[in-house]
């Protein structure tokens, strides 16, 4: 947090401002849901700021500067989200700690990314850029691990930086629209998708776990513990299940798809 | 170090204004009801922050605030309760709605990047965030009802 935050950026009037106003109206419009099947799709005023903090990037107000000195507030801003779910988590942490082993064995969940995703790369002839797109959720500590170990203009590379733009771009977005979703469409419990909903990201876990607790509204305090929690464990367990787990499964089963490919 | 404390205080409470506001526009609570709440947070991430940079181990300022946050509302912590009655008063979701405003602004520069990825990337990558949220939605499901805990 402290490196690479410029002095004075709580002068930028123009940018907190423009946050402001930006704020309100989302709030003002509120919470909208439509629903899809048997589904609920959740429009939440965050996801609207989002939107609108991206089309003032292409009006003439925000300038290169607004949008740079954005960027280390965002922490500032998590920070404030982490102290909360912190006093979240205290009162509930016998709760918690009950739920310890699922929370634990839940971070393994984060290999069904390579289950899911790679047979499909693979079919759609992506190359060695499916190792780096794949392995993991392509988040910061994952995209070190990558560049140390293939490079920066590798083909890895370059597929874990396109899942991390993709990430950084429209993964609250749509952690947020698929959240409330499944957990209204599947039979699974929505405790289990809050303990899934820490993916080791502050926006796209505020954003899965916002449209879950403004479909249970009842569970609300819960949802948030066990979402921050995991959310905490992945943040410090994710890099190191990606370097013994993730990264040489998914060499593995790349290995084996694309030699029954050729055979 | 006095100088960044001051520049961290002073943009929390940017921060912090802002989501009073909304928090208040959004879910009705007003800013005076809200603000000993706020300013628990606030003072929170402070802590936190100067922890991080007076003890010389890579541990990320985050953990520090959350853990100091769950310490001081821990049912076995004297005064807890008035901290956690006051940051209730606080909605989650009204200190996210500026954190994707600010987020959103700042994206903004990558957004060209973004265009750039062809649809495979798009396609894959989706796959990637609902694997992983499935993934562990699946093993919670099956442990925390093997606990009998849902």
């Amino acid at each position: 947090m402290s490196s690479g935050m410029g002095s004075g950026l709580w002068k930028d009037w123009r940018l907190h401002a423009l946050v402001l106003i930006t704020v309100l109206a989302t709030e003002a419009i509120g919470t909208y849901s439509f629903t899809i099947g048997p589904g609920v799709v959740l429009l939440l005023p965050m996801l609207y700021a989002l939107i609108i903090g991206l089309i003032l990037y292409f009006t003439p107000i925000v300038k290169e500067r607004q949008s740079k000195n954005a960027e280390p507030i965002i922490v500032l801003g998590v920070a404030l989200l982490l102290a909360k779910i912190g006093v979240i988590i205290g009162p509930s942490l016998p709760q918690l700690i009950e739920a310890g082993p699922a929370l634990l064995l839940q971070e393994l969940g984060n290999l069904g990314t390579i289950l899911l995703a790679l047979p499909v790369a693979v079919w759609l002839g992506l190359k060695r850029e499916t190792i780096g797109m794949t392995h993991s959720v392509a988040r910061e500590p994952n995209v070190g691990l990558i560049m140390d170990k293939y490079g920066i203009s590798s083909a890895e590379g370059q597929g874990v930086m396109a899942v991390y733009i993709f990430g950084t771009v429209f993964g609250a977005v749509f952690m947020g629209l698929i959240s409330g979703f499944l957990a209204t469409v599947t039979p699974l419990h929505p405790l289990s998708f809050a303990m899934a909903s820490g993916i080791g990201s502050g926006s796209m876990m505020a954003a899965a776990s916002g449209s879950l607790i403004e479909a249970f509204p009842d569970l609300e305090n819960q949802i948030v513990a066990f979402a921050g929690a995991s959310n905490l464990l992945s943040l410090s367990t994710g890099l190191y299940i990606s370097i013994f787990i993730g990264l040489p499964l998914t060499e593995k089963l790349y290995g084996v798809m694309t030699r029954n490919k050729k055979g | 170090m006095l100088k960044n404390i001051q520049e961290w205080l002073l943009l929390l409470i940017i921060f912090g204004v802002t989501s009073l506001l909304g928090n208040w526009i959004g879910y009705d609570i007003m800013p005076l009801a809200a603000a000993p709440g706020m300013l628990v947070l606030v003072l929170v991430c402070l802590a936190g922050f100067i922890l991080h940079r007076l003890i010389p181990i890579e541990f990320p300022s985050v953990a520090y605030i959350a853990i100091i946050g769950v310490l001081i509302s821990m049912p076995w912590m004297p005064g807890s309760d008035y901290i956690v009655a006051w940051t209730n008063e606080v909605q989650l979701l009204a200190l996210t709605t500026p954190i994707l405003a600010y987020a959103g602004i700042a994206i903004g520069r990558s957004w060209t990047d973004f265009v750039r990825l062809g649809w495979r990337t798009i396609v894959v990558a989706s796959l990637v965030l609902i694997g992983t949220f499935l993934g562990s939605a699946l093993i919670s499901e099956l442990i925390l009802s093997l606990q009998g805990i849902i």
